[in-house]
């Protein structure tokens, strides 16, 4: 069902809200979990220089007055990230520094977060260096950064889940009133109503779906009506009509010329009378007057008009060839069933050409009726409108196919029109 | 023979007046159904034709009315109505036959005709012209006593063409009444010339005579001069 729209595929609502879900997780992911490791570190640096001064000022406060300077190698020697040392390299503040050192135990560099800071013992100037190992601190920074980027993780896919869920069951009474809408058809009276439900938006949707429904039923219902009774009322006139006619034909006093023009009058006036049946037809089977089904033999409908447009093919010396399975028993009203196959007929006769052929085929799932002619291939999306003529000229009023097309339709059926080996070809799929 | 044209529009009762009147019918007609109430009260007639949507009131009440006055006559519905249920209605209550306007006056002609002959006959009926002689019982054409072959349609041809004697018949009003329900499916009327042809040929070859003249090209007209 996805359609191209501007060069881009049309997605489904719900796809496309979970995409900008996904897409906002994961920069917040991206973003977060360096930030939040580089917000620790600084914080724990911090924390840890705090130490390192503190440290040194203790030292400055409580041993530096009683420390000698002998005694400075014995110090050394008993601590291990305490030392002092003679400052040869003339600092004069404090300095902090990362740096790494051996570790013998564990045989690997570790990192050491290191104080110089300038100091004066019996007067002589020195440099105290503290040190404080990261190793321990890195690995509790990691393992923060990792558990809240599983939280992370799971809040956003939890919120994913939710989302999904919330969204599919408060979007539903859409997607019922769209496939409500989906399955309408003007022409058969389906229930429109649509169930309440708990959203406002939806429900005025629904209710301005319903209210365009029934206005449009109501329209087609009108104007079905007032083709039917149109077509109806014109039967009165054309009776007077044609029945005037008839007596200006007895008249004695006639010439050829004023014959000749009434004879012509007579056939407009047949065309009319038929084109006034087929609307009332059509316009019948669309009210669905045509509702009692029963069990069809359709090789007894051909044969039985066989013989009647054998005739009619005869003045263009057209020829029938059949081949009608036995028992073809459909499920159809007689009176649309007779009309199909005749309207049918009627249409491979009408526009064949002199000494054409036409073709009838009955088979457990098919209807075909083909036939020579002289036209093109047809247009297959307009053939089946009322009043499309493929051929101007021609003495049919446009309506044999809606017809066919109609019934075709009331009984579920499908039709194909397709031209080969110059046959014009319609296959009726039972 | 004597008619009854239940109709409310004058002008088509009025044709069918004009068309019927010639051929030694005699017609009157009512345009509502108080004054058909009125006549089939005081009158007896062969053949009624029964208009249904009448402005006062529903043409069936015309059959209810026959029926419970035992009357035996013919009726034939005559209406712009052409579903199944009302002529099925129709015929149930008791009407002869069903015409759907708009109809061929000749077409209503013969339907009289036939419908009297069943009514007064028993359909054991000889109809004749001169020499010519059919029996619409036993379904056969004599010539001077001789049965002739004819099919089912020439037959049928021969019938509307005497029972319209003396009318100027035009091609489509033939070929729709050979073509019985299915004339709303003709396109073109040139089959009736071949009917024809074959009909003539046949009468000729039995020695009667030609009666079936050629008017201007197009109609036909059934005549002895």
């Amino acid at each position: 069902m996805e359609q191209v729209i501007n060069g881009k595929m049309t997605k489904k609502l719900l796809q496309k809200t979970l995409k900008y879900y996904l897409f906002f997780s994961v920069i917040v992911m991206l973003l977060a979990a360096p930030l939040f490791y580089f917000i620790s570190q600084f914080l724990y640096i911090d924390d840890a220089d705090e130490e390192l001064l503190i440290l040194k000022k203790e030292f400055v406060t409580f041993s530096t007055p009683e420390l000698n300077q002998t005694d400075i190698a014995v110090w050394n020697k008993w601590n291990r990230d305490l030392k002092i040392e003679k400052n040869n390299v003339q600092i004069n503040k404090d300095t902090l520094f990362y740096q790494s050192y051996y570790n013998h135990l564990s045989k690997e560099n570790e990192p050491y977060r290191v104080l110089n800071a300038p100091i004066a013992i019996q007067g002589k100037p020195y440099v105290f260096t503290a040190k404080i190992n990261l190793v321990e601190k890195e690995d509790l920074i990691i393992s923060i950064v990792l558990l809240f980027a599983f939280l992370v993780f799971i809040l956003l896919t939890g919120l994913f889940i939710i989302t999904k869920k919330i969204s599919e069951k408060l979007w539903r009474p859409f997607y019922d009133t769209l496939q409500r809408i989906e399955e309408f058809e003007i022409d058969k009276n389906l229930n429109t109503k649509f169930d309440p439900c708990l959203i406002e938006e939806f429900n005025r949707l629904n209710h301005s779906i319903n209210n365009l429904i029934e206005r449009n039923i109501l329209i087609y219902k009108s104007q079905r009506e007032f083709i039917e009774n149109a077509a109806h009322e014109l039967q009165t006139p054309t009776a007077i009509f044609k029945g005037k006619l008839e007596n200006i034909l007895q008249r004695d006093d006639l010439n050829i010329e004023q014959f000749k023009l009434i004879d012509d009058l007579n056939n407009t006036t047949s065309r009319l009378v038929k084109l006034n049946k087929n609307l009332l037809i059509l316009s019948k089977i669309e009210s669905n007057s045509y509702t009692v089904n029963e069990k069809v033999n359709l090789k007894n409908i051909i044969e039985n008009q066989l013989s009647f447009f054998k005739e009619q093919a005869l003045s263009k010396k057209i020829s029938i060839t059949t081949e009608l399975s036995d028992k073809i028993v459909v499920n159809s009203n007689h009176i649309l069933a007779e009309m199909l196959i005749s309207n049918l007929f009627l249409n491979t006769i009408n526009h064949n050409q002199l000494n054409g052929q036409i073709f009838v085929k009955l088979t457990n799932h098919s209807i075909t009726f083909a036939n020579t002619g002289t036209l093109l291939p047809l247009q297959t999306e307009k053939m089946f409108e009322r009043f499309s003529k493929s051929n101007p000229t021609s003495q049919g009023n446009g309506l044999g196919l809606s017809i066919i097309k109609k019934i075709v339709d009331t009984n579920h059926w499908n039709i194909n029109y397709h031209y080969t080996n110059r046959m014009h070809t319609f296959e009726i799929v039972l | 023979m004597k008619i009854l044209i239940i109709e409310d529009e004058i002008e088509i009762a009025t044709n069918i007046k004009n068309y019927l009147s010639s051929n030694d019918l005699i017609c009157e007609s009512a345009n509502s159904l108080k004054t058909a109430i009125e006549k089939i009260d005081l009158y007896s007639y062969d053949c009624i034709l029964l208009d249904l949507m009448l402005t006062d009131g529903d043409g069936f009440k015309v059959l209810e009315l026959l029926k419970k006055q035992n009357k035996t006559e013919g009726v034939i519905i005559i209406s712009a109505k052409d579903t199944l249920e009302t002529k099925i209605e129709g015929l149930t209550l008791g009407a002869d036959d069903y015409l759907t306007k708009p109809f061929h006056l000749s077409e209503l002609l013969v339907r009289i005709q036939a419908l009297v002959r069943r009514k007064q006959f028993n359909g054991n009926n000889v109809i004749s012209f001169n020499e010519i002689e059919i029996d619409t019982t036993s379904k056969t054409v004599k010539i001077k006593g001789n049965k002739i072959e004819f099919t089912k349609k020439e037959m049928d041809l021969l019938l509307f063409l005497i029972g319209n004697k003396y009318k100027v018949l035009s091609k489509s009003a033939i070929a729709e009444h050979l073509s019985g329900d299915m004339a709303d499916m003709l396109d073109n009327h040139d089959f009736v010339y071949a009917h024809i042809k074959n009909m003539k040929k046949k009468l000729k070859e039995m020695g009667a005579a030609d009666y079936l003249k050629s008017v201007y090209g197009t109609g036909y007209k059934w005549e002895d001069d």
